[in-house]
């Protein structure tokens, strides 16, 4: 969406094409409305929808008008106005029709309250509640116990947020509940956040509650963060107040009621998934073509280098929260792969995109590609690049993806994304999050690794669940990839076919279990295969392996203490191991040592260790043992 | 500035808020113009202490029955 700063005069083109009956008008009367900040600007903009209107200007409306309640604890004539105008104007879906209930003056809690009032009788879709300012403060003591002013703050929104289940209970309708603006004033003075019995922290904490308490149909409109937002001075009014009831100054109704648009339009339209980036100019300064790798301009040396490399992590900290990214540039190839492969100071890699188109094809053919290949909706797209033209193209040939013009100036990118509101879910959910992670469940391991000095608390900090199972036919294609494909840590190196591994599964002198693991990063899937033979009361070890993935992550312990429950279970009560060095697997020389196995013999290379099994080790590990599935077949 | 070149002021004001032409005159009042709904009085209240950087007290302004008083309103608010 391109902004239009707007002016009183801007007005002058919507007259001229509402004069001319140009269809046009309803789309520079939605940008308009989009960068309205003022009163006056949105009140002109409301008018002039509402004379098309009345030309009955060809429009396309939505089938069913919204049925949108507005109540509070003040006037909420004009606001209803603005909120209407916003919706039908610049809402979603497009030429949507909206019918507004207003309730009456600071008669919010009986309308809510009362089965038979006239808001029910309208039957809502979505109900605005905003809630009476001056009866959210203090009512005790300046110098009441901490508890007693909490206690009082977590009440209030408490009975707030129930009077909002009571509304949603008997309409289904979704929930918009402003919080409270903070005070503008001085007094009293700096001590106002030494005490919560002050207004400013007492709706502070008011709002914290209501934020943390709101159940999945209430949406927040922000007002404390909208009102910082324009500066508080400049929202509220006495004036407007006394005279006309209003809760805040004419101007910031305007930041209201385009909060209300951006929720409701939000609760119906597609969330976007994907950004959709240029590379020269906008991921990096300068044109890599031209100015080749050590030309542009990206990373600390130069400010602008600095702020290209600071829009990278930002688009990089999108994907933590599920926003996908992919590439569309024009330029060869191989030389738009380059920075991500060989420059350091890129923060953004070949593995941060999920698709990568560097062509000379338009870049709208490019993006109905992409959604092709991703199977995505070209809805859920937002396209970011610096070049007027290629938005305009992009606008005119693939309507449905959102863009974002970028400037000259590397400064602004931030903002731009951070402003244009499309990344803007309804709630986080763990499958959001668990989408952009699936690239990176490495990565972030091991910068876990880093945070955390001590072992124990980072082992402890993976919540590691393990599932040992016995061997079972649906396992022994990946049993048999391991057992012929591990090097490193693999005790006895001994390859077996899928065959082989299935007469292990018959062979009663025979047991063999693997090992899963998971943790919160993602399933690691089957990582570790133990096989043993009985002899007698001897349980010999005649294949461990592990995957490397999992090194040093305690899967070994437990990997012993389960050998060592089965061993006791079969009236073994020696264990024995046996190291048949190769050239690669020289990391696992000293594991049965390590595990507190006793050397006992050598025959040629191969080195020989037992362990007994009365009073053993059986140390407490971080990792939580899910399931045991043989339990039975061995105690049977 | 005296009444005239408030209301000569006045006009440019109003060419502004209203989105028809509206003449000024010190006898117009908002039962003459059709669009002088609420909403555009609120509007114009809030043009015209942009405009003239004043201030109006309650009430000030509603007791005010046409566009003349409103300029003596608004010269008052003037300084000096």
């Amino acid at each position: 969406m391109s902004i239009v700063p707007f002016t009183l005069s801007a007005t002058g083109a919507l007259k001229q094409l509402l004069a001319d009956g140009d269809p046009r008008f309803f789309d520079l009367l939605q940008q308009q409305t989009l960068a309205a900040t003022g009163f006056a600007e949105m009140a002109a903009l409301s008018t002039l929808r509402k004379r098309a209107r009345h030309q009955s200007m060809k429009m396309e409306t939505a089938p069913r008008a919204l049925r949108l309640a507005i109540v509070g604890g003040c006037s909420l004539y004009p606001l209803q106005e603005l909120v209407q105008h916003c919706l039908e104007a610049a809402g979603y879906p497009a030429g949507q029709k909206v019918d507004i209930f207003t309730g009456a003056y600071d008669n919010y809690v009986a309308e809510v309250m009362l089965p038979e009032s006239s808001l029910y009788e309208f039957r809502p879709d979505v109900i605005v509640l905003i809630p009476s300012d001056t009866r959210c403060s203090y009512a005790g003591q300046l110098f009441d116990s901490r508890e007693q002013q909490e206690a009082q703050a977590f009440r209030l929104a408490f009975d707030l947020l129930e009077l909002c289940r009571t509304a949603h209970d008997r309409t289904r309708a979704e929930i918009i509940l402003a919080n409270f603006a903070l005070p503008a004033a001085f007094d009293p003075g700096p001590y106002r956040t030494r005490t919560a019995a002050s207004d400013w922290t007492f709706r502070k904490s008011v709002n914290l509650e209501l934020g943390l308490g709101a159940p999945s149909f209430v949406h927040l409109c922000d007002v404390e963060f909208l009102s910082a937002r324009r500066g508080t001075l400049a929202v509220h009014d006495a004036r407007a107040w006394f005279e006309s009831k209003q809760p805040y100054a004419a101007d910031f109704l305007v930041d209201v009621a385009k909060e209300i648009n951006h929720i409701v339009s939000g609760l119906r339209r597609n969330i976007k998934k994907l950004v959709v980036l240029d590379l020269d100019n906008t991921l990096w300064g300068g044109v890599i073509g031209d100015d080749g790798l050590e030309g542009i301009e990206i990373g600390d040396t130069s400010p602008r280098g600095e702020a290209f490399k600071a829009f990278q992590q930002y688009l990089k900290s999108l994907t933590k929260r599920g926003i996908l990214l992919a590439v569309c540039s024009k330029n060869d190839r191989a030389k738009a792969v380059e920075p991500f492969e060989k420059h350091p100071e890129m923060a953004l890699r070949m593995s941060d995109f999920v698709s990568f188109k560097a062509n000379w094809e338009p870049k709208s053919e490019n993006l109905r590609q992409i959604a092709n290949e991703l199977n995505l909706g070209l809805d859920s797209f937002v396209f970011v690049d610096d070049n007027p033209a290629e938005v305009d193209i992009v606008r005119q040939f693939v309507p449905e993806v959102e863009t974002v013009l970028l400037t000259a100036d590397p400064s602004d990118f931030i903002t731009l994304l951070q402003d244009c509101r499309f990344f803007e879910p309804l709630n986080i959910t763990p499958e959001d999050v668990h989408r952009g992670q699936q690239y990176q469940q490495e990565a972030q391991r091991k910068e876990t690794l880093t945070a955390c000095t001590d072992m124990a608390a980072y082992l402890g900090s993976l919540e590691m669940r393990a599932v040992i199972t016995e061997f079972q036919g649906v396992d022994v294609p990946r049993i048999a990839q391991l057992i012929n494909k591990s090097n490193q840590f693999n005790v006895t190196t001994r390859r077996r076919t899928e065959s082989e591994v299935r007469a292990v599964i018959q062979d009663p002198s025979h047991i063999a279990f693997t090992v899963r693991l998971a943790d919160r990063f993602g399933d690691h899937g089957l990582i570790s295969v133990v096989i043993c033979r009985i002899e007698g009361t001897v349980m010999e070890i005649d294949t461990w392996l592990m995957s490397c993935r999992v090194l040093k992550r305690q899967v070994e312990d437990e990997v012993v203490k389960e050998i060592v429950r089965l061993a006791r279970d079969l009236d073994c009560n020696v264990i024995r191991g046996r190291y048949d060095p190769t050239s690669k697997n020289s990391m696992v020389r000293d594991l049965y040592p390590r595990m507190g196995f006793a050397a006992a013999g050598q025959v040629g290379d191969q080195l020989i260790f037992e362990l007994g099994t009365a009073g053993c080790h059986s140390e407490q590990t971080a990792i939580q043992v899910m399931r045991r599935s043989y339990e039975q077949v061995v105690s049977a | 500035m005296n009444r005239s070149s408030v209301l000569e002021r006045l006009q440019s004001v109003c060419d502004d808020v209203f989105l028809d032409p509206v003449i000024v005159t010190p006898e117009l009042s908002a039962k003459d113009v059709p669009e002088w709904d609420s909403l555009l009085h609120i509007s114009l209240t809030l043009a015209v202490e942009k405009n003239f950087g004043v201030r109006f007290g309650m009430g000030e302004v509603e007791a005010t029955r046409n566009l003349g008083e409103f300029a003596d309103l608004i010269l008052r608010k003037l300084p000096k």
